[in-house]
């Protein structure tokens, strides 16, 4: 998708810089990415040790820097340092990467659902959004706690998967690989963490409030 | 015809192009004729390009954090 990229834009001579270890460039790239990489990493070892690990994966993604080949986006290869890193640090604890809870979602549904009636048409059909650059939807700054909470109590496979696909850029494949989980048990999960996402901002789109 | 439901549940697939030639066109024909679905799917697009940026940047501290411990260990690696 176009706009993901934007998200670590960076032209061929700049990305050169960079790899020739520029550190400015490398400190402009810690402030784009850092808070994403954070929110990658606190659901799987948690918000105490997340800081730790990111701070970890900085330090290899220094060091590694110049090996990458841009084939992917920046921050995908960023997330990948940081998965690396967050599994080390649970077996480090005796821990694994391991939510058995994950295929007993069922409760949480799906946060669209009861905007149909019976018959499968739209009951409550989605407001009008008014945007004028989609980068901005979510940044609005009465937005923010909001969607904070919102993440913050979302089941943590939800949260896993809608960082990885959704922020980071992972592939399904990739997804599927590194939480052993089947191509549609993640696309459900990622499919609810989205409808979340959009009923939050329909419900202040309508009502100005969340 | 697909109901809106059905479309709601495809719309990540149609935006990420993986459904078969014959889905696709499901869509489209739900798409022409229902404008709340139209709407859906416009408005999913954006928010999944919205998605990237909805962690703000670092702050100048937490920058500083990140370099600070990248440097101390660079000068204990010599
Ligand atoms: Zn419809």
């Amino acid at each position: 998708m176009e706009v993901r990229e934007k998200t670590n834009f960076m032209d061929n001579a700049t990305l050169h810089r960079l790899k020739a270890g520029d550190q400015s460039l490398f400190a402009e790239l810690v402030r784009d990415n850092h808070r994403a990489l954070i929110a990658l990493a606190v659901p799987i070892v948690g918000q105490s040790e997340a800081e730790e690990v990111v701070q970890n994966a900085w330090l290899k993604a220094h060091q590694a820097i110049a090996t990458f080949e841009g084939r992917a986006q920046l921050r995908t290869w960023l997330g990948r340092i940081v998965i690396n890193e967050a599994k080390m640090q649970l077996r480090k604890r005796g821990r694994e990467l391991l939510f058995s809870d994950w295929q007993s979602d069922e409760q949480s549904g799906d946060a669209l659902a009861d905007r149909f009636n019976r018959s499968g048409r739209w009951q409550s059909p989605p407001a009008d959004w008014e945007t004028d650059t989609p980068e901005d939807l979510l940044m609005r700054e009465d937005l923010a706690s909001c969607l904070e909470e919102l993440l913050d109590a979302m089941p943590v496979n939800q949260r896993t998967v809608l960082e990885l696909r959704d922020t980071t850029g992972f592939s399904f494949e990739d997804i599927c690989n590194e939480l052993s989980l089947s191509a549609s048990n993640v696309r459900v999960i990622l499919h609810r963490a989205r409808s979340q996402l959009y009923k939050l901002v329909d419900h202040y789109e309508e009502t100005g409030e969340c | 015809m697909l109901t809106c439901r059905e479309v709601v549940n495809s719309a990540d697939h149609l935006i990420e192009r993986e459904l078969s030639r014959r889905q696709q066109l499901a869509m489209k024909v739900h798409l022409l004729m229902c404008r709340h679905c139209r709407r859906y799917v416009r408005q999913l697009r954006a928010l999944l390009q919205a998605i990237p940026f909805m962690h703000s940047k670092a702050s100048d501290s937490e920058v500083r954090d990140v370099m600070e411990h990248i440097q101390s260990h660079q000068s204990e690696s010599r």
